[in-house]
């Protein structure tokens, strides 16, 4: 399925970038560090801020950035660098062609950095070392690092990122009421028959790790007599003990709907779509969406039949829908 | 005492009067279950600072107040995807990256029909605390009335993560690499190397033994037998984490479609996967990852594989390419050897 990662011959070693204030837009101080890797003579360091680590992808500059005024103020490791040349997202370092001599890391310190604006994403700084002295010709080794300005609060879009959750017998399509109702009696148990009941929920959110629902409970009981749910999707049988759920349409019995809602990103759990087969494992995931959905209303199914030697009783049992985002 | 007698009389018969007069008070007063919270927050705190932030929950259920009890519990990773797995027993122990201790929010609150409130949160981190992640999750839970054979209880839930910038131990496994086929309600999801439909997602799956929770950006670059290349130029664009302990999959569309949305009366853009229009064959692909937290050392991961996909129109294609080719062989078979003067041979009963 996978091989072995490539060789990393010509990757700058123990990369590192610590930025001493991370506050978008912030001035401040970044000290870049690596192990040179190669014995060549290195004459310029080639800095290159982009929102995209990998080289040989187009660099767009982080919005914000601005390395133009920075100032090259304390170096470790192989030293004697000067900036050759500078712009709002671009550094060259040289000096007199040498090899690299530092045992360990090579730190490089530049005060007077204007951080990126944006929070919600990580930018990366290119390094490239090269034998000129003025950042050009042929590479020798390269790298990125990774840096992201951060907020003590993080907003993760301009527009706060809701959930927006309801749960009864019957919800309209935007939770805006319910039937108000949160229990139902299913009537008499017996061997000859499937009792059934259906509730609805409405989610959805704006966020971009999207949403899930788990179902929890116990299973139905009186006292201590139980009835089991099948861990796995099973068809209504009537004279044994089941209690299931699903949230799709099902003809044996007759009970439930298909989701609805135009979300396409909202789907129900493998396990819980498959039509007159049902089962409940508290915890289970019964609805999940990845990304941004809009709401979406499912219907669930429950189902409970009983075998002869059932005892006596009243059966009931209280299941809680969680809903929450993701990470 | 005659007199008392008389007004203790008249006033037992008022009481009892004013009690069948009043209307009967419902056992079950009508509450809501329908509200709208911050589904995740995010703190960067260094040890000994602290942040108050605001949580606003809105019930949406325009008849009936909403009344809410609120705990923090602590979570984990349920499987390889992004879904919290929570800790809701009251006697469940503590986790390592627990963020119990350092969380404050009210116990409850009581929201009327249509409106909104905002709660006062704080999260406090000790001067000793650590570097690493912490996470814990509030739990928002509707009452459920008690009744009948099934009840129904709805609890919202908002994660919290809070990053201590510092030195951290930082270590990512790439386990798997290649297309995925993201979950149905019928069939789960998997990696295949022969898909016989179109692939729309790429996945990747790391194993997080660090002590930080990860969110790796990078690229992945697919190329087929003819030299097209297909770039995802963003393989985390919703900045999943991998949590510590977790084996994280995480997807990534080969062609996404962004479009705006409107929800909840605000514009918001939504991602789809649509059809990336690939050929049939096969493709290399190459994955290029990166993570590492302020001031620790950026890590690179870099992989090669390669899967083949195989329509069954492309398939059925080359078997009626392979027949008509076979067919012509055999013709041109026959052809030459009548050319030459071979007979064909006669069973023995005819001879």
């Amino acid at each position: 399925m996978f091989s072995a990662p490539a060789a990393a011959v010509t990757r700058l070693q123990d990369r590192g970038l610590f930025m001493l204030s991370t506050e978008p837009s912030a001035t401040t101080s970044y000290t870049l560090s690596y192990q040179y890797l190669s014995p060549d003579p290195v004459g310029s360091v080639d800095m290159l801020f982009c929102m995209d680590p990998i080289p040989y992808m187009p660099c767009d500059p982080p919005a914000g950035l601005d390395v133009s005024h920075a100032v090259l103020s304390n170096q470790t490791g192989d030293t004697g660098f000067s900036i050759l040349s500078q712009s709002t997202n671009h550094i060259i370092l040289t000096r007199t062609p040498t090899s690299p001599t530092a045992a360990g890391n090579s730190s490089y310190t530049f005060d007077n950095v204007m951080n990126p604006s944006d929070t919600s994403t990580a930018f990366a700084i290119r390094l490239k070392t090269l034998g000129t002295t003025d950042g050009t010709g042929p590479q020798i080794d390269v790298g990125s690092v990774r840096g992201q300005a951060t907020n003590a609060i993080m907003l993760e879009t301009q527009v706060p990122p809701l959930l927006v959750f309801c749960v009864a017998e019957q919800v309209a399509d935007d939770c805006s009421s319910t039937s108000d109702s949160y229990y139902k009696d299913m009537g008499t148990l017996g061997p000859q028959s499937t009792l059934t009941a259906q509730s609805q929920m409405a989610v959805g959110t704006n966020a971009s790790g999207g949403f899930t629902i788990t179902a929890n409970g116990p299973p139905m009981a009186a006292g201590t007599h139980v009835v089991d749910s099948p861990l796995t999707p099973t068809a209504s049988e009537q004279g044994t003990n089941q209690f299931g759920i699903n949230l799709v349409a099902n003809t044996a019995p007759a009970i439930g709907n298909d989701p609805e809602g135009a979300s396409t990103n909202a789907v129900v759990s493998p396990g819980y779509g498959v039509p007159n087969e049902y089962k409940f494992s508290s915890g289970d995931v019964v609805a999940y969406a990845p990304n941004v959905s809009l709401i979406k209303k499912f219907t669930v199914s429950y189902i409970v039949n009983s075998s002869k030697d059932l005892g006596p009783g009243v059966y009931s049992t209280t299941i809680t829908y969680i809903g929450s985002g993701r990470f | 005492m005659k007199r008392f007698k008389s007004i203790a009389a008249a006033a037992m018969a008022v009481l009892i009067a004013a009690v069948y007069a009043l209307p009967a008070v419902p056992a079950y007063a009508a509450t809501s279950a329908s509200l709208s919270i911050a589904p995740k927050k995010n703190y960067v705190i260094e040890p000994g600072k602290s942040v108050k932030d605001k949580l606003l929950i809105t019930n949406l259920d325009s008849k009936n107040p909403l009344e809410l009890s609120l705990r923090v519990a602590d979570f984990t990773f349920t499987d390889d995807t992004g879904t919290p797995k929570l800790f809701l027993a009251q006697d469940a122990p503590q986790t390592t990256w627990s963020l119990k201790p350092f969380l404050t929010i009210p116990e409850s609150v009581t929201i009327p029909a249509g409106g909104s409130k905002t709660l006062e949160m704080n999260v406090a981190i000790p001067a000793k605390q650590g570097a690493g992640s912490y996470y814990s999750a509030i739990v928002y839970s509707a009452g459920a009335p008690n009744g009948g054979n099934v009840g129904l209880g709805a609890s919202g839930v908002t994660l919290v993560f809070t990053s201590v910038p510092g030195q951290v131990h930082e270590d990512l496994k790439l386990k798997k690499f290649g297309i995925y086929h993201i979950a149905t309600p019928n069939e789960n999801a998997d990696y295949s190397f022969i898909s016989a439909k179109e692939p729309v997602n790429v996945a990747y799956t790391l194993l997080n033994n660090g002590n930080v929770a990860e969110a790796p950006v990078g690229s992945i670059t697919l190329k087929d037998m003819f030299g097209h290349t297909y770039v995802i130029d963003n393989v985390n664009p919703n900045g999943s984490l991998a949590l510590i302990g977790q084996t994280r999959t995480f997807t990534a569309c080969i062609k996404l479609k962004s479009q705006d949305v409107s929800f909840s009366g605000t514009k918001t853009q939504a991602a789809t996967c649509v059809s990336p229009g690939m050929w049939p064959g096969r493709y290399s692909a190459a994955l290029d990852l990166f993570y590492g937290q302020n001031g620790n050392e950026t890590q690179e991961i870099l992989s090669n594989t390669s899967f083949w996909y195989l329509p069954g129109w492309f398939m059925l294609l080359c078997l009626v390419v392979l027949a008509v080719f076979a067919y012509v062989v055999w013709r041109a078979w026959r052809f030459v050897r009548k050319k030459l003067g071979y007979q064909p041979k006669r069973s023995s009963h005819n001879k």
